[in-house]
């Protein structure tokens, strides 16, 4: 990829020479050291690297749910610095602007499958008068979950699913408030080929819609599903020469 | 809203919070219950001391003090005097009309020489004697075998003057003077062996004490008992009589007295002649302050009175009588030293051991709350992570703790209140041996719990085996308990004063103590939502 020139399509979500250390004890432990990536607008980006080259972590600090270390580095959401942001807007770039599928699920245990479904949307109002949020939310939850083959668990717990089950909960969950860009932790991770492909199906409809994907992989196959592949190399993005 | 929605999510899930509304509720019932009785114990004995002394108390020494009719009436034309009355303490030997036969029973008893109308003015001494008909109301709630039911307006009349029916001077006896009074459960009084004190006779031996301090000899009157005085100071109860004034001065050779002149040679009639009268004498004077006034305030003034009463009487020369120079004046609570300042040391400890006991508590619910938000640290990161404000979660977490601190400090007052007002109940008892069915169960499911437990043990379930374990344990120690435990009287009349344990809930301390509760449930369960809230929420989900 030797091309230079500025793409016609601007970054919608940018990381600028990200740095970030961890401390254990007395020793620094820098596990990004100056990553940049640019996420443009209808993109499906997927990230490899090994394990603990700080691909979490990164994608961590571009959801805004991490930040990098102080001044060093920047996220820009359609050319606006996170660090410039109001904790409120903060809140509502979690809650609207990117879904976040997490490597492990986290689903509440106490709620049921739809109200988790519907989280990013019931705490992004004040107003909201059931957990499982307005109508319009619980109509398009449910016309979500019923897609990922989940709609006959909508009153379930998260401990009575199985994994496969709970991750395309997860993942309805990031799309709930229908955001511009999704990032995904290894969302294939945890699940069977077959569980897998039905994710990857999911996500591929909703990027052919327009959904800017960044997805976190192990899975060369899977990396090949999207438009670009980046490596993460000692804390740096680097980009993928097959 | 949505914090409200999560709170009654949280509320409505599992143990925790019922736990957590148990351990609030107790810990609030405990120093409720424990203030409430302490208080009014306290509150009893300021208010029975002053009801049986009034304000301010005039004390001659043994000798008396003269023209004590003048001085209260000087007394009463003060505007800060409501009444004033006089009196003559003694000690004395009661005879009493128990048991059959010739041997009746001596006791020593201390003497007040009484004038009933303007003591009653002072004192509540109507109200204190048990033997009368009560109002309809007491009357409902009364035991259908209780004497008074049965009891017209004749032996009040009686007690309120002194006087029996044939108008003849009468004693009234403390209520515990005899043994013959056997209190109930319900705090009623029934005659043992069918001794009914009132309309009894009685002797009672006194000994005059001249003016020089001369110890005179022994003088016995015979009275019939007219009713009998409760005023719930077992102190008072136990030791007191009272007498008519006029009878007690003429025993004691208080009473005036013509003076003659030894000196002279006698008349015809082979007496001396007699120079003047030596008035008649008291030994102490009480009074009661008007409404409003402090009993140190009216001190001062009764004080000032006294001595300027004093310089009069020792300054004029036609008088016989002197008044005596060491007569002192006390407030009620001076007076009662003896028995107000080990209380007041005593609620000192208690002040102090409250301090502790409140802050264990709090610290006990604190840790509560601490520990149940900690557990939800994921929990604050997961929402932190899709859109979650601070303020949400600390909202969520503050509904949370409040829905319990509210809940439990409710249960827990009410507990209290329960056991404060039933708390002589209760008493009595602990006070009886427990009964044989209470330890045969408790024994019999310690055994079957110990069935249990080795029957899980031999299948290697720990848990269940440790569980059964722990219930054979504790039911066994209960029934062991149970089996060795004797009836005890912890509330004796004899060390606490009282008859009964004061079963009055301290409301504004129960409101206090509420308050607490809440408050330290908000906080216990903020402090950790907060700082869960505040960090990063990859932090948090890391943590949690
Ligand atoms: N809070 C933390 N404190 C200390 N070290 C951390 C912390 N978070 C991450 N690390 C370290 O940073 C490195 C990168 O972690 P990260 O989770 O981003 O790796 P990863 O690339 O996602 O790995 P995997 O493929 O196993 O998920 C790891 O070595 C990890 O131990
Ligand atoms: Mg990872």
């Amino acid at each position: 990829m030797a091309d230079a020139s500025p793409s016609p399509v601007p970054p919608i979500l940018e990381g600028i020479d990200l740095r970030k250390t961890y401390r254990i004890g007395r020793v620094d432990v820098p596990v990004l050291r100056g990553a940049s990536i640019a996420l443009r607008a209808g993109e499906w980006v997927a990230i490899l690297g090994s394990s603990g080259s700080g691909k979490s972590t990164l994608l961590h600090v571009l959801g805004g749910l991490d930040r990098p270390d102080a001044g060093a580095g920047d996220v820009r959401f359609r050319g606006e610095s996170l660090s410039a942001w109001r904790a409120s807007r903060v809140d509502r770039y979690r809650s609207h602007d990117v879904g976040f599928v997490f490597q492990h699920y986290h689903l509440l245990p106490e709620l049921t499958v739809l109200e988790n479904a519907a989280l990013p949307c019931s705490v992004g109002t004040w107003g909201a008068t059931r957990l499982s949020g307005t109508d319009a939310v619980r109509a398009r939850c449910t016309r979500l979950l019923e897609s990922c083959g989940v709609g006959h668990r909508l009153r379930h717990r998260p401990a009575e699913l199985s994994g496969g089950e709970r991750q395309r909960v997860a993942l309805v969950r990031a799309l709930a408030a229908d955001p511009s860009v999704l990032l995904a932790d290894e969302p294939t991770g945890n699940l069977d080929a077959a569980n897998g492909a039905a994710i990857l199906e999911l996500i591929a409809a909703r990027h052919a819609a327009g959904l800017t994907v960044a997805m976190v992989t192990h899975d060369a196959a899977v990396a090949a599903r999207a438009d670009r592949i980046v490596r993460l190399v000692d804390g740096r993005v680097e980009d993928h020469v097959n | 809203m949505y914090p409200l929605l999560l709170a009654a999510r949280y509320l409505r899930s599992r143990l925790i919070p019922l736990i957590a509304v148990g351990a609030v509720a107790l810990c609030v019932a405990l120093v409720v219950i424990v203030v409430s009785v302490m208080s009014g114990f306290l509150d009893m004995l300021r208010n029975s001391g002053k009801s049986l002394l009034g304000d301010v108390i005039v004390s001659a020494p043994l000798g008396g003090m003269p023209y004590y009719g003048q001085f209260i009436e000087e007394l009463e034309s003060m505007p800060e005097v409501e009444a004033a009355t006089p009196l003559v303490d003694t000690l004395g030997l009661l005879r009493m009309p128990y048991p059959a036969g010739n041997r009746k029973e001596v006791v020593p008893v201390q003497v007040w020489a009484i004038d009933p109308p303007s003591f009653a003015r002072v004192t509540n001494f109507r109200d204190d004697l048990y033997w009368q008909g009560r109002d309809d109301d007491t009357r409902e709630s009364m035991m259908p075998d209780d004497p008074r039911l049965a009891l017209g307006d004749s032996l009040l009349g009686q007690g309120a003057n002194l006087r029996d029916a044939d108008g003849q001077p009468g004693i009234v006896l403390g209520m515990h003077v005899s043994i013959a009074n056997a209190r109930q459960r319900d705090g009623s009084y029934r005659p043992r062996y069918d001794w009914f004190m009132p309309g009894m006779e009685t002797v009672l031996t006194v000994v005059p004490i001249g003016e020089s301090g001369r110890v005179g000899a022994q003088r016995d009157r015979r009275f019939e008992i007219v009713n009998e005085l409760q005023t719930g100071v077992y102190e008072i109860d136990k030791n007191r009589v009272f007498v008519p004034l006029e009878v007690a001065q003429e025993l004691l050779q208080l009473d005036a007295a013509p003076v003659v002149d030894t000196s002279a040679d006698p008349g015809p009639d082979g007496n001396f002649p007699v120079i003047g009268t030596s008035p008649a004498r008291v030994t102490k004077v009480l009074v009661r302050a008007s409404e409003g006034i402090s009993p140190d305030a009216l001190r001062s003034l009764v004080e000032a009175r006294l001595t300027a009463f004093t310089d009069r009487v020792n300054g004029d020369p036609t008088l016989r009588g002197r008044v005596p120079s060491n007569i002192g004046v006390l407030t009620w609570e001076q007076q009662l030293r003896d028995i107000i300042a080990p209380v007041e040391k005593e609620r000192e400890m208690m002040r102090i051991l409250f301090s502790i006991i409140y802050l264990v508590c709090a610290g006990l619910i604190l840790s509560i709350f601490w520990a149940i938000v900690a557990e939800k640290t994921r929990d604050i990161g997961i929402l932190r992570a899709v859109g979650a404000s601070r303020l949400g979660i600390l909202s969520t977490f503050l509904a949370y703790g409040l829905t319990i601190g509210v809940i439990g400090s409710a249960v827990g007052v009410a507990l209290a209140a329960l056991v404060v007002r039933r708390i002589n109940d209760i008493h009595d008892a602990i006070g009886q041996d427990a009964p044989t069915w209470s330890w045969v169960a408790a024994l019999g499911i310690a055994a079957t719990a110990s069935v249990m437990a080795l029957r899980y043990a031999k299948r290697g379930v720990l848990l269940r085996t440790l569980l059964w374990s722990i219930t054979a344990a504790t039911t066994a120690i209960i029934g062991v308990a149970l089996l060795l435990h004797e009836g005890t009287l912890i509330w004796d009349p004899a060390v606490y004063y009282f008859v009964d344990i004061p079963s009055a809930v301290d409301w504004p301390t129960a409101l206090f103590t509420a308050l607490g509760g809440i408050l330290f449930s908000v906080v216990g369960a903020a402090i950790p939502a907060a700082k869960a809230a505040d960090t990063d929420p990859v932090e948090a989900l890391r943590y949690g």
